[in-house]
């Protein structure tokens, strides 16, 4: 009798520090996370030759917004964004459906191709073969060059990705499929009636890994969409801006050149500008995505 | 009989070969020309009122490729698939696009008859130009100078030994050309000023170590030597262009040791050895860094930065430093400006895709013209520039403009013709081509502190500190040899370069005692790469442009 | 127990296990299956197996303007080159080093993050505290360097900590002698994706069932107890997959932040494969080595992958294949 109130009594004691503890150790931790992330916005607001000495904490030493000018005195800059828009979610889309598709078939321990499929597919994210045969592939062979579908056609699977949604749904309770194919239930329908729901915190999580992907990626741009203007990418323009900004900061050899040096932007505060304007539609859109995995799905209750 | 056919054959195959570009090229109808350009450029806006121009004239379009990432990778897959835009600037690695055959001959289209701008352009350097086949594959972008002698600029954008100018005020202007000079100074001056006005502590010399722009920490040896830049080798002109690393040859010695010197003392710090650009800029920028080895354009946003911040004693003047005779072991002359030479292999290249390569060539031609090239470099006149008593004039705001990014997207065509051939020099009235040499636009420019210092020197130009520029040697620079095509070569230079970069500042910071046997290890160090395999190929590299050249 | 045939227990539901079904029998009842899968088969093969004709350019001194097959054959001269190296020993060894300070900072701490996070109650700061440590993954490494050059110089926060808690007598060099890098790569990198990898994790805790939960408290689980016997064997699977994933990326490293962060002097301790063929292979027009080298990375990796695959088998594991 005492011995169980006296466990009770320690029991409440570790629950009432435990919190406590743990909330300093968050407020700690996000500290130490927020600081860099709160001073690259600091330096985007500040002058950009007044930046280059250094030393901004977490507010703007002189405020500017020239580097946000300068980013969006582009004309085409709205119009890369309509194309990343677009990528990203169709891209985003098609992953999501595409990945979790494959995941259920190659969760089914039945399948007979299961092993043979998954060694093709987890193999793929150890061998690379190189820029230039992937290069020619889109390029010569599929010709997608100089077109929107060389950022959809390539990208719309992800091997990491349908392996953390596999053996998402390997977790899943057996009884789920299993009572459902007695009722004569196809893969088909038991994938979307049935698994497709469950899964949701896995496809958010691959949904933000893909849409993040897609929304930063400017390499395809770079090799096949240069010289179109109208399928520029946003992180594409962003990037060929901070290219052009550290160029002309360290202008070359020519008279011309050296004269380059655009007024008021630098290098450091264009790179911090990017990061915002790159990163803030994400942030934005994070939240949706965050409830279901941080929220929790209660599986229980779909079973039931 | 065969013989016959197959010829037939290939005489109807070359005529229609010529016929149907030359049919192509005949109608001025407009096109749009493809453009690569090996730089990061913004696009130009859709209205920029210089591409109006050249569209209304010449019924030409562009479509400009820049560049967001790596140069060779880029142009390694465009060889790959055979993706060229019709104008190429393969900007410094445009040897790679001329080997993988890639680029056309310009000379069929070039003649005194057909394209006399181009003609008197090339004319005089031809030999330089020209391959040994007889070819050329890229008319280049700048350094054809008409009507002067002078040198291009009013200021050093490139290699000194810098000191803030206040140092120089505080020592009574003093003229300084040895290290020893130099470095007793800055030694004199932070002993005598420990903090700048703000407080913060001075730091006597900085060397910036950051990946390429390492340069900082090997280059000076070359010009204490009494040599131009010429990158990783030195060549000596009086004993038939004899070439060697310099960084290990005994005249080295003699600076490492004083900045093994320097940094017990404390005048370096051992953060200068792994601060990125940004952390060697922001200090630059904030008055505390007293002297340097760098090359002007490198630091260029201090400047601005210390400009801006009124910091106008703190800015830096190059001074051409030499070695003592007893230092180098014979008599230096001061050699860091060369002469003007045309800027060989660099430019605009029509691709083997490009459909009408005569169009193209003309369109070059005729913006070599006095009317167009006045609106290459100036600008419209009422809008860009003004004209007094016969002189191209600037306002303030009109010299800002030209600086301004954004405003040069919609008011300049520089992204074009920055790769296209130029004049430069003056124009037959004596006015500048460049508005940066006018000297006009120059003074009007300059601050009044500097107008101040430079008078107790009794000069005009921070150029007036150095020996005016000497005639370019017949190999050009050496900086420029492009040592990828020879394999052997290629990984020497590679490991040379690691290996400096690595232990030079491991001499540096070493205990003075053990400065000779570290000297030592590191000369071993380089001489067992074997760095020959490199500095062989430079010299041979060298010889043959010589004997091309001269 | 599960039925070896599920497909087909509705057809075969009597004659299960007596009648051996043949292959193209199975698959043919298995065609829903195969046609979820078989068509992304065609397009992995395309996208990532047919361009690796590429390899055969590492046996080659490869030029991309010459055709193909009309560059010279060297057999296995680049790999002979690359492993005569020193340099390149040197690489693989960093390369190793930094990928295994980062699988080990890459697992326990975002788990250790999430189970804490889990343990919030309140949504709100859960979720406030979720997103901002995952922040730090949308800098880019050229900003993330140049804070941690700055925080890690001489001067820097790091050291003047160490100076007035008198650990140290002088300031640490933290970022120009070689012993300190392969650390401080481990944790600029725990710090930029420590959140981010936890999503996953937050994930596989958001399917555990809350009944579980539920029961262990009746049974007067304590907080810990719930977190050894109820959270941690919900997201095993997920840990042990992505163990063996990561098992099989110990060549990778990562290239940026010793890119930008590996300055000269420490270039000993700093170069990994990837910057190595770089820096003399495709920026010095020698793709066959970049190649060879690519190929070395990608035999052993799978080779980890394999055996860390079979280990978990035989731990009796459900693991990656």
């Amino acid at each position: 009798m005492t011995d169980t109130t006296a466990r009770r009594a320690r029991h409440r004691r570790k629950r009432s520090v435990f919190p406590l503890v743990n909330a300093v150790a968050m407020i700690l931790l996000m500290f130490v996370t927020l600081y860099p992330v709160i001073n690259t916005v600091a330096i985007s607001f500040n002058d950009g030759t007044d930046a280059v000495r250094g030393g901004i904490g977490l507010w703007p030493r002189q405020f500017s917004i020239k580097s946000y000018e300068t980013i969006f005195s582009d004309e085409i800059i709205f119009n890369a964004f309509f194309i990343t828009v677009s990528r990203t979610a169709i891209q985003t889309i098609l992953n999501v459906v595409l990945t979790s598709m494959l995941a259920y078939a190659l969760s089914r321990r039945e399948y007979v191709l299961r092993k043979f499929i998954t060694t093709v597919f987890v193999l793929t994210m150890y061998v690379n073969a190189g820029l230039i045969p992937n290069y020619l592939l889109l390029q010569r062979t599929l010709g997608l060059g100089k077109s929107f579908w060389v950022y959809i056609i390539p990208t719309m699977l992800s091997c990491f990705n349908m392996i953390i949604t596999r053996t998402y749904i390997l977790g899943l309770p057996d009884a789920l499929v299993e009572s459902a194919r007695i009722d004569g239930a196809g893969d088909f329908y038991l994938f979307w009636k049935i698994i497709f729901p469950l899964c949701l915190p896995v496809l958010a999580t691959v949904a933000l890994f893909v849409a993040v992907g897609a929304w930063n990626s400017w390499f395809d741009t770079h090799l096949y969409n240069a010289s179109k203007v109208h399928l520029h990418t946003l992180q594409y323009l962003l990037k060929m801006k901070l290219a052009t900004t550290t160029n002309s900061a360290n202008a070359a050899l020519t008279s011309a050149d050296a004269a380059a040096s655009t007024t008021n932007t630098t290098p450091i505060t264009i790179r911090s500008a990017i990061t915002v304007v790159s990163a803030a539609p994400i942030v934005v859109i994070y939240p949706f995505l965050q409830r279901y995995f941080v929220v929790g799905l209660n599986v229980g209750s779909v079973k039931g | 009989m065969r013989k016959l056919v197959s010829l037939i054959l290939t005489l109807v195959m070359l005529a229609t070969m010529a016929a149907i570009p030359a049919m192509a090229e005949s109608a001025q109808d407009p096109i749009t020309v493809s453009v690569f350009i090996g730089e990061a450029r913004d696009q130009p806006t859709s209205d920029n009122k210089i591409f109006k121009m050249i569209e209304e004239e010449f019924g030409l379009k562009f479509e400009f490729e820049f560049l967001a990432g790596d140069l060779d990778e880029t142009l390694g897959v465009k060889i790959a698939g055979q993706d060229y835009a019709d104008l190429m600037d393969g900007g410094n690695s445009a040897e790679k696009l001329i080997s993988a055959g890639a680029l056309i001959d310009l000379m069929p289209y070039i003649s005194e008859e057909k394209t006399p701008n181009i003609y008197a352009y090339i004319q005089p350097y031809l030999k330089r130009l020209l391959n040994n086949d007889g070819q050329l594959f890229i008319i280049p972008n700048y350094g054809r100078y008409y009507n002067t002698e002078e040198y291009g600029m009013n200021y050093v954008n490139g290699p000194a030994f810098f000191l803030q100018k206040k140092v120089l005020a505080w020592a009574g202007y003093p003229v300084i050309k040895t290290m020893d000079e130099y470095f007793q100074l800055i030694e004199d001056y932070v002993a005598a000023n420990p903090t700048n006005d703000k407080g913060q502590a001075n730091e006597g010399f900085a060397i910036l170590c950051d990946s390429w722009r390492a340069f900082c920490l090997f280059n000076p040896v070359q010009h204490l030597m009494g040599r131009p830049n010429d990158g990783d080798v030195i060549v000596d002109i009086s004993n038939n262009y004899k070439t060697e690393a310099y960084v290990i040859q005994d005249y080295a010695k003699p600076y490492y040791k004083k900045l093994n010197e320097l940094y017990h003392k404390g005048l370096i710090s051992q953060d200068t050895f792994v601060m990125n650009y940004d952390q060697y800029i922001a200090k630059l920028s904030s008055g505390t860094v007293v002297g340097m080895f760098d090359q002007s354009w490198d630091f260029n946003n201090a400047t601005d930065a210390l400009k801006a911040a009124e910091m106008f004693d703190s800015t830096y003047q190059g001074l051409p430093i030499v070695y003592t005779a007893e230092e180098a072991g014979k008599e230096i002359t001061e050699h860091y400006l060369n002469g003007t030479v045309i800027n060989v292999n660099r430019g605009f290249g029509i691709s083997v895709n490009c459909q009408y390569p005569e169009r193209l060539v003309q369109f070059m031609e005729k913006m070599l013209n006095d009317d167009w090239q006045k609106i290459v470099w100036w600008g419209i006149e009422g809008e860009d520039y003004y004209m007094e008593n016969g002189r191209f004039m600037r306002t303030y705001d009109q010299i800002q403009n030209a600086t301004n990014a954004v405003w040069r997207n919609a008011n300049s065509a520089y992204v074009l013709t920055n790769s296209m051939p130029k004049k430069q020099g003056q124009m037959d009235d004596g006015n500048k081509w460049d508005p940066l040499v006018q000297p006009e636009c120059y003074f009007l420019q300059m601050n009044d502190y500097d107008k101040d210092f430079l008078s107790h020197y009794n000069m005009q130009r921070p150029l007036d500190f150095f020996n005016d520029p000497i005639t370019i040697a017949p190999y050009g620079e050496a900086w420029q040899i492009d040592a990828t095509v020879n394999q052997d070569a290629n990984d020497a230079k590679a490991a040379f370069q690691d290996t400096e970069r690595k232990m030079l500042p491991q001499v540096i910071m070493c205990d003075e005692a053990e400065f000779d046997a570290k000297w030592q290890e590191f000369v071993d160090a380089v001489n067992a790469i074997p760095v020959s395999d490199f500095v062989d190929f430079m010299q041979e590299q060298i010889l043959e442009l010589v004997a091309k050249n001269s | 127990m599960r039925s070896a045939y599920a497909t087909d227990v509705t057809v075969t539901k009597n004659t299960l296990h007596i009648k051996p079904v043949s292959f193209w029998k199975r698959l043919w009842l298995q065609r829903q299956l195969a046609l979820m899968s078989v068509p992304m088969l065609l397009y992995i093969f395309l996208f990532n197996y047919s361009p690796l004709w590429g390899w055969i350019t590492a046996f080659m001194d490869y030029n991309p303007a010459t055709p193909l097959f009309e560059n010279e054959w060297v057999g296995m001269k680049n790999f002979i080159w690359l492993f005569g190296k020193p340099e390149f020993i040197r690489a693989i060894r960093n390369t190793f080093a930094m990928a295994a300070i980062n699988l080990v900072f890459g697992f326990v701490f975002p788990i250790l993050l999430a189970l804490f996070l889990n343990e919030i109650r309140t949504i709100h700061f859960k979720r406030t505290v979720q997103t901002v440590t995952y922040l730090p993954h949308f800098l880019s490494w050229v900003i993330v360097v140049g804070i941690a050059q700055t925080i890690f110089s001489s001067d820097g926060a790091v050291n003047q900590l160490l100076l007035s808690l008198g650990l140290v007598k002088n300031p640490v060099f933290f970022l120009g002698e070689g012993k300190y890098f392969w650390w401080l790569v481990g944790v600029i990198n725990l710090w930029k994706e420590c959140g981010w990898n936890t999503i996953i994790y937050l994930a596989a805790m958001a399917a555990i069932d809350p009944a579980l939960y539920e029961a262990a408290q009746m049974d007067g689980a304590g907080r810990f107890k719930k977190m050894f016997h109820i959270t941690l064997p919900g997201i095993k699977s997920t840990f042990v997959v992505l163990l063996v994933m990561n098992i099989g990326y110990l060549m990778e490293a990562g290239f940026e932040i010793q890119y930008l962060m590996g300055q000269n002097v420490v270039m000993d301790w700093s170069q990994t494969i990837d910057i190595f063929a770089l820096k003399y292979g495709i920026t010095k027009g020698q793709y066959s080595r970049a190649i060879a080298a690519g190929i070395f990375k990608s035999l052993v990796s799978i080779a980890l992958m394999l055996s860390a695959n079979f280990a978990a088998k035989r731990l009796g594991e459900d693991t990656l294949l």
